[in-house]
């Protein structure tokens, strides 16, 4: 599964990895991020300290309002959530794929790439009708006996984390597939023979060789996740608001840009901290290990 | 496969790239089956009397609206939106002032009629029930807040705009006559008292789904959605008992390339007939109250406008005025 291992190194940040030697043919890409995405950004940005008037006041307003602080810590309570539980899921589904024999692993590839490739509106809405009330995982509980009222699984923080879990799964298991997939069986063979037990060829060994994958792929389920819409618009309740739906109200509903913007800003800042923070400790251990 | 996806490429970007031409006019709405009926309803019957052709476009988003007119790049000519945005568009100078030489409002609805807007259908926020699923049905606001008496989940619209406010106010025993100004605190008192119970719905098809599915089998939604609701054979009941009503708006945004087609449009699609076909297809109520003698009788006791009686209108000026202050407030009050 070469392929599988590009697609996982093409998704990571690539640095020193292949020295440029001409500039020119970054040209055109630079040219087409310079015009689609830095230019709009930075105009928004200028409105977020210009509207309704110059200054710092929308920035002032965001810090200081209860709710959009409360809605900051959600956004951030959300998303280390679901990037832990990805994680501890992600990591043995990884493990299993890498020491699978091939036939079983190009069919569990398929399952995880077409679930990726499914209308994420579909999947969102498919959760919804499993995690309601009367949805088919309650009755089924209730079914079996085991409670007798439906519990509450959507429409709060249990639906946003289930769902965007789900989501977010392939991000995780791609990558970190890539690094175990590299590691050399004889690194545990020889943990083995000098007489490591399971646990200790799993926490020496394993997991600090795995680390750039769980690494790269922690940081961007992340990010994706500190700016996901859908799903938590659609499985959290009002008390779940995430800061991209703050935004789009901001932007489409009250349109109120100043503000829209000074959140956004915040946004992107946090993001570009946590990369500059992922380069700096694991910028040289490229996972994708070319 | 591929080969689709070439064409949706290609046709994704003829539509984006295409040039606006003089016998073009490009309608924007929010898509779903009440664009579906505003297209056969009124952009077929445009095209066939003069010649221009209709191009549909949508979701209706606001601030990609106010950033046409603000770049000078506006590429729709009409566009529906809701009716206190287009008070409010009217007044920032955003919108074309329509030529009433060319639209006659003497016919028109005249609470749905400004200077920059006149109404594209009306619709009533109503009581909606699944008699199946409840034993027994809520008939007033009151009803709705009151969990003792009906207990489980309710569904409310979960954005900032008219109706739910409202809703709590009439629930609390304020008068219709005496709503505005909007006694914010008290409505947000009183909504206190059942926010555990309230699943939102953000859109028309959620509430069919939250009703149907008894995962909230009361609330308070859009008329037209309880028609179609019926239509697919779960039992459900409406009660009009002081039915909330807004209208959506047609509007012309400042600088639309095709502003005199656009006025055209706007005439057609607010008369009679036009306007009784979109009723009949949506269950929204026509604005041209010419347009109630060309409805067939069981069609029109289910259009708000035959729910008169204890109608209360929600004042879209107000909410143009104050749009801005009630959404913070009501965000706020939501992320508590």
């Amino acid at each position: 599964m070469s392929t599988c291992s590009d697609a996982s190194g093409a998704i990571m940040p690539l640095p020193k990895v292949r020295r440029a030697t001409g500039f020119g043919w970054a040209l055109p890409a630079l040219a087409f991020v310079g015009i689609f995405f830095v230019v709009p950004v930075a105009i928004l940005l200028l409105r977020s300290v210009l509207e309704p008037v110059p200054g710092l006041g929308n920035y002032a307003q965001l810090i200081g309002s209860a709710t959009y602080l409360k809605i900051f810590a959600n956004t951030f309570i959300v998303s280390g959530l679901v990037t832990v539980i990805s994680l501890l899921i992600g990591f043995p589904v990884a493990w299993a794929l890498a020491i699978m024999p091939g036939r079983l692993t190009s069919v569990i590839f398929a399952i995880l790439l077409l679930s990726m490739w499914t209308n994420l509106l579909a999947r969102t809405y498919a959760w919804m009708v499993l995690l309601q009330r009367t949805g088919l995982i309650n009755k089924m509980l209730i079914g079996m006996g085991l409670i007798d009222q439906p519990l509450a699984l959507v429409n709060n923080l249990t639906g946003v984390t289930i769902g965007m879990t789900y989501i977010m799964l392939p991000f995780i298991i791609l990558p970190l597939y890539g690094v175990i997939k590299k590691i050399d069986p004889s690194t545990l063979q020889a943990a083995a023979l000098c007489g490591a037990n399971r646990w200790q060829c799993l926490t020496r060994v394993l997991l600090p060789l795995a680390m750039p994958g769980m690494a790269a792929g922690a940081l961007m389920v992340f990010v994706m996740s500190l700016g996901y819409f859908v799903t938590p618009s659609l499985l959290g309740g009002t008390a779940n608001m995430m800061l991209a739906e703050l935004i789009a109200q901001f932007v489409q509903s009250l349109v109120n840009w100043g503000m829209g913007g000074a959140a956004a800003l915040v946004l992107l800042v946090v993001t570009l901290s946590l990369y500059a923070v992922q380069l700096r400790f694991f910028g040289n251990q490229n996972p994708g290990g070319r | 496969m591929k080969t689709t996806f070439a064409f949706a490429a290609v046709a994704a970007f003829v539509a984006v790239s295409a040039p606006v031409k003089a016998d073009n006019l490009v309608f924007s709405s929010w898509g779903g089956t009440t664009q579906d009926a505003q297209k056969a309803a009124w952009a077929s019957p445009f095209t066939e009397k003069t010649g221009i052709t209709v191009v549909q476009d949508g979701p209706t988003d606001y601030g990609k609206l106010k950033a046409m007119v603000e770049a000078g790049e506006v590429n729709w000519d009409v566009v529906d939106v809701e009716g206190d945005y287009a008070a409010q568009a009217g007044k920032n100078g955003q919108l074309e002032k329509l030529d009433f030489s060319v639209i006659d409002k003497s016919k028109l609805d005249p609470r749905f009629v400004t200077d920059y807007s006149v109404g594209s259908f009306y619709y009533s926020f109503v009581i909606g029930c699944n008699a199946d699923a409840v034993k027994a049905c809520p008939k007033t606001w009151a009803d709705l807040f009151d969990t003792a008496k009906f207990p489980g989940k309710r569904t409310f619209y979960k954005w900032s705009a008219p109706g739910v406010i409202e809703a709590a106010l009439l629930a609390d025993g304020v008068p219709a006559d005496k709503l505005y100004p909007l006694d914010l605190d008290r409505a947000f008192k009183k909504l206190d008292t059942i926010k555990s119970d309230i699943i939102w719905w953000s859109g028309g098809a959620q509430s069919q789904q939250l009703l149907a599915s008894a995962e909230a089998p009361v609330g308070s939604v859009w008329n037209g959605r309880m028609t179609a609701l019926a239509a697919t054979g779960i039992k459900v009941e409406t009660s009009w008992e002081q039915n909330i009503t807004a209208a959506d708006a047609l509007v012309v945004p400042k600088g639309a390339p095709n502003a005199e087609a656009a006025m055209k449009f706007i005439a057609l699609a607010t008369s009679a007939e036009p306007q009784a076909a979109l009723a009949k297809a949506t269950g929204y109520a026509p604005i041209n109250l010419d347009s109630a003698k060309l409805m067939d009788p069981e069609t029109a006791k289910t259009l708000p406008d035959q729910q008169t009686a204890s109608q209360v209108n929600a004042d879209m000026n107000y909410w143009a005025e104050n749009r801005d202050a009630i959404g913070e407030k009501w965000y706020a009050w939501q992320a508590k």
